[in-house]
């Protein structure tokens, strides 16, 4: 049998640094950050200052009752995948029983459990919402859009951290390979910026402060001022389809889903390990058939952490051999901030740029690379080139999941 | 406003109907609410008109007007009609 290729004809971003994906490419190009400080009313008594949240209007997408009706998580997923469909212009008139929907969400619908929540334990109203469980459940952001488009096809929801939408792509291009499923709505979505999750993550002591003079640069991945990671809420989503489906139809051809890399460190709930991580991105390459040299691009994790961004410089290095001194390695984190269970999608949107537009998105704000993270960065600002052959983006999770991905030019 | 109008304004900014052509004795599925719906609509019901209707109630509310004689029964005994 013919092997099954796997094409990305559609994407579609719900982001802090815009909505839709030339608006995201057109800001990690400009190093523009959606960082900000975050309101009171959003911030609360939890003491996290920054965050990358959206301003976020349902209108005109959804009429009021119906957002009434959806977590904003699920909201971010419904307009990510409706962007990424129409851009593919892949015609889903009465659903479809060989497209289906594999979504990552970290949390999922946080915002109606803390409604809940409140209502229970702040104002000891034991009366809650009945869609409080089919808004707040892990699944609903994936079910939304399958429910939406008539997706018939294969469904999961993999909900492990910051890993979880790269898993879901990496997991839907085995689907199609596989031949079960001819196109696949893959992509994931996080809405966690909540009193009750962000004042959880405090607690961690794993979060950013406020830049003082600036808190859109409050992120600052491989630098030696870093301070930890800043949260950030969105969605990217993708449609993937089976290539030669995909050409026959006329369909746009962004780039090819080509490599899944996909480990456990088993080690740490959450320090991360480089075996883990070295593993999971030598069997991308492998699954694609590449030699590091091939990489023109990798979108790192790169939360800004002290030890994280110091264990995958190690990792990377350990992957590449010499051949780290000439690969681009950035951190996007810098500007949209850590989506967790949507990070791996809207990053692998953002490693796409190089390949579809010859742009390599920079780490904003590294203007001290910490000596520890020896890379070859792009720092600063955006840098043009020749599109690469191929590029990789990494997604490590607490918990232990790495998920890398590796795409090539179309 | 009567408890049957104020009914189907709820009902019409719920599901997005027009109240003027709500029919009272048309099946609830009929006009595009199904179970989980209804039961979402009956929470905001019960929170409009300040009552209860118990579980085994609710299992005999087919259209609006069912609805509106329940309603009517619980603020009747509660007193607030």
């Amino acid at each position: 049998m013919a092997e099954r290729r796997v094409a990305v004809t559609g994407v579609g971003v719900i982001s802090p640094l815009g909505s839709g994906l030339d608006d995201f490419h057109r800001a990690l190009c400009e190093a523009r950050s959606g960082i900000r400080k975050l309101p009171p009313e959003v911030a609360q008594g939890s003491g996290v200052q920054v965050g990358g949240l959206i301003d976020w209007q349902p209108a005109p997408l959804f009429k009021e009752a119906e957002a009434a009706n959806l977590d904003r998580a699920s909201q971010f997923a419904l307009a990510a995948a409706a962007q990424a469909i129409s851009a593919s212009t892949l015609k889903l008139d009465g659903g479809s029983d060989r497209t289906g929907v594999y979504w990552g969400t970290g949390l999922g619908g946080a915002h109606s459990l803390e409604v809940a929540y409140k209502q229970v334990y702040g104002a000891r109203e034991w009366r809650v919402r009945p869609l409080t469980v089919v808004m707040a459940m892990s699944n609903a952001a994936g079910s939304n859009v399958a429910v939406r488009h008539g997706l018939r096809g294969p469904f999961a929801n993999f909900a492990t951290a910051c890993s979880s939408s790269a898993m879901a792509l990496g997991e839907a291009m085995h689907t199609i390979q596989s031949g079960r499923a001819d196109a696949m709505i893959a992509g994931g979505s996080e809405a966690l910026l909540t009193p009750g999750t962000l004042v959880a993550w405090q607690a961690l002591r794993t979060l950013a402060p406020a830049d003082a003079a600036d808190p859109a640069a409050s992120c600052k991945p491989f630098d030696k001022r870093r301070g930890g990671l800043v949260l950030g809420e969105g969605a990217a989503a993708f449609v993937l389809e089976e290539e030669t489906r995909a050409r026959a139809r006329g369909a746009p051809i962004l780039a090819l889903l080509t490599g899944y890399g996909n480990s456990c460190d088993a080690a740490h709930m959450s320090r991360p390990d480089r075996g883990g991580q070295i593993r999971a991105m030598r069997e991308a390459l492998a699954e694609s058939r590449l030699e590091a040299q091939a990489i023109g691009y990798l979108n790192a994790h790169g939360t800004a952490t002290a030890v994280g961004d110091v264990v995958e410089a190690e990792a990377i290095n350990a992957v590449f051999g010499d051949a780290t001194a000439r690969l681009p390695v950035s951190s996007t984190k810098s500007m949209h901030g850590h989506l967790l269970g949507g990070a791996g999608a809207l990053e692998f949107a953002a490693a796409l740029l190089p390949l579809m537009r010859g742009w390599l998105p920079p780490t904003a704000f590294l203007e001290q690379p910490d000596a520890a993270c020896r890379l070859r960065h792009v720092p600063l600002r955006a840098e043009r080139v020749a599109p690469p052959q191929a590029v990789m983006s990494n997604s490590f999770a607490f918990g232990g999941s790495n998920v890398v991905l590796v795409a090539g030019r179309a | 406003m009567d408890t049957l109008s104020r009914i189907k304004n709820l009902a019409s900014k719920e599901f997005s109907l027009d109240a003027q052509a709500l029919d009272p004795a048309a099946p609830l599925d009929s006009l595009g609410i199904d179970s989980l719906s209804f039961i979402e609509f009956m929470f905001k019901i019960e929170e409009e008109f300040g009552v209860s209707v118990s579980d085994e109630d609710l299992k005999g509310i087919k259209t609006l007007g069912d609805l509106e004689r329940h309603v009517a029964a619980a603020l009747s005994a509660a007193g607030k009609a």
